[in-house]
């Protein structure tokens, strides 16, 4: 074997995956518009539940069964608002390297496009899952805090309210990468955000003008349905268990990266 | 080393590269030469994994370029300048580009100072103009320390200083013996620095050759001659073998005879002779002759 070969072999393949995630990441870190992305969703979603959290504190007192909305509404600020700029992150990631043709230099970096999917997916979505998280829990305290004061709030060891919340922070990493396969597919910004928007939002929207009960059959399967059943203490008759909701919300982003592995794959760069 | 062999490209109905086959040898500068269009950019995206060829293949350094682990290794390229995201500053821009090949940050600092851009690491890309990007393009290129490069248009928007220092780098590169493969549409300035050419038309061959050679053989060869005797001394020139034809203000373009031939043959007839030069050709001229057939865009007859 010959030094050219050597070198060819190269080291293992985990080494070189980590080389692509610390590259990624510094992608990711450098560029000031994804701090000024994540520092609007944290403004937004924190301010909606402040919102929400006083609008229903003085509202009037709630019917049997309030509680849940009360776990519910702390969260309405991310499926109103959160969502969207979490997964026009992802969408950049791609569509910001097609658009100056720097996805050539990364391919010529990293011949092997499933790993620079894999790695930007990771990083994206694992920066967008502990914004999630945390936002998540400050939304949570933040509304319940307001709450408590009219005896109206609940508790994280209350039965359910963990993972609701748990779950809460998930929605955000979901859409950042089902938002990053987009754009490696569709590759222009605003096209990806249209197909975001479409998927996140208008598939169930859609589904409520199927008859009943074909509206619950099929929208249950929506990333929107999915996502209120898992933060919901009581979950809807019709749909899915929060448990298997979790699994439609994770067989969404999964999906989606797959069609976007064989596409860039198969595609001229 | 690049080997090109039988590569063939089609867009639909438009065949952008043709059955092209060549080798980029260590040691030189190559350069690559062609039309608007003739497949230059297209061949050196199939070289580097990026397009797949329709048919043929291209490998370098004996791998196919996808099958190269780390490649930035093996070849460093550079195909736009412009390819870069305008947030990013540029130690960031080349950081990331290293470390997904484990190349570390001393050796981004290296090359910041080599490309004369170690004042401006800090700064957003968005600020730079064309030339600061090719200095950092070309940065980005060399990480590796390749044995291979593919450089496409990398004088373009540098200034003359930034001309001089990137004909000096790439020829020391080369002295080095790595295998540097060049496209530019400066023929002046591909004159001086490579030492052969691959010159293509509509995806095909259309030379492969040492510059030196290329030019020589160009059919624009010939003496200029400035005669007060001009007219009797274009019938003698012609008898002897040579032909002639005017070449502007009263001056003959003689083929055909060396000058000294036609010096000798002047005064042997007492005819006073003003001017006596042998004129080379130019590159950029033997390559007009040659791809005069095989340009796609042509702004029309009137412009050449």
């Amino acid at each position: 074997m010959s030094a050219a070969q050597a070198r060819a072999a190269g080291p293992g393949a985990i080494v070189r995956g980590r080389d692509i995630l610390v590259s990624e990441w510094t992608k990711l870190r450098s560029v000031r518009s994804n701090r000024w992305t994540l520092l609007a969703v944290a403004i937004v979603t924190i301010g909606s539940a402040a919102l929400v959290g006083s609008v229903f504190a003085s509202g009037p007192p709630p019917a049997p069964g309030g509680p849940v909305t009360a776990l519910t509404q702390s969260f309405l600020g991310y499926a109103e608002y959160a969502v969207l700029p979490a997964g026009v992150l992802g969408i950049l990631a791609f569509s910001s390297e097609y658009a100056t043709g720097l996805i050539r230099t990364t391919y010529a970096a990293v011949p092997r496009r499933w790993a620079v999917l894999g790695a930007k997916a990771a990083v994206v979505g694992a920066a967008a899952l502990i914004a999630g998280e945390v936002l998540a829990f400050t939304s949570f305290w933040l509304t319940q805090a307001i709450l408590s004061g009219r005896h109206r709030g609940l508790s994280l060891s209350q039965p359910g309210v963990a993972g609701a919340v748990l779950a809460a922070g998930v929605l955000l990493g979901v859409s950042a990468v089902t938002g990053l396969g987009l754009g490696a597919i569709v590759r222009h910004v605003a096209g990806a955000v249209a197909a975001l928007v479409g998927l996140v939002y208008l598939l169930s929207l859609a589904c409520l003008l199927l008859p009943s009960p074909w509206d619950d059959r099929i929208g249950r399967f929506t990333i929107a349905l999915a996502a209120y059943q898992v933060v919901a203490l009581q979950p809807q008759r019709g749909l899915l268990s929060p448990a298997l909701s979790m699994l439609v919300l994770a067989a969404w982003p999964a999906a989606v990266l797959l069609a976007a592995g064989v596409v860039i794959s198969r595609r001229d760069a | 080393m690049i080997e090109v062999d039988r590569l063939a490209k089609r867009f639909g109905p438009v065949t952008a590269v043709d059955g092209l086959s060549f080798t980029v040898r260590p040691g030189h500068v190559t350069g690559f030469l062609g039309p608007n269009g003739a497949g230059k950019t297209t061949t050196m995206r199939i070289i580097l994994g990026l397009d797949s060829p329709t048919s043929g293949t291209a490998r370098v350094q004996g791998h196919r370029y996808a099958g190269i682990v780390r490649p930035l290794h093996q070849v460093g390229s550079l195909l736009d300048a412009n390819a870069v995201h305008g947030g990013r500053t540029a130690w960031f821009h080349l950081l990331s580009i290293a470390q997904s090949n484990g190349i570390g940050r001393r050796r981004v600092t290296e090359l910041l100072q080599l490309t004369g851009l170690e004042a401006v690491a800090g700064r957003r890309v968005k600020g730079f103009s064309l030339g600061m990007r090719q200095r950092l393009g070309i940065a980005a290129a060399l990480l590796g320390d390749p044995p291979v490069l593919l450089l496409d248009e990398p004088a373009n928007g540098l200034d003359p200083e930034g001309i001089h220092w990137i004909r000096l780098l790439l020829r020391s590169l080369a002295a080095e013996g790595r295998t540097l493969l060049v496209s530019s549409h400066l023929m002046s300035e591909m004159a001086l620095t490579a030492d052969r050419l691959i010159i293509i038309g509509r995806g095909r061959l259309l030379a492969d050759a040492p510059t030196e050679r290329f030019v020589d053989a160009s059919a624009r060869r010939d003496v200029l001659v400035r005669s007060p005797g001009a007219g009797e001394l274009a019938g003698l020139l012609t008898a002897a073998g040579g032909s002639v034809a005017p070449a502007g203000g009263g001056a003959l373009a003689v083929t055909g005879l060396e000058p000294a031939a036609i010096g000798d043959l002047a005064a042997a007839h007492g005819i006073a002779v003003h001017e006596l030069i042998p004129r080379h050709p130019s590159l950029e001229q033997a390559y007009l002759d040659l791809t005069g057939d095989s340009v796609d865009y042509r702004a029309g007859r009137a412009a050449r």
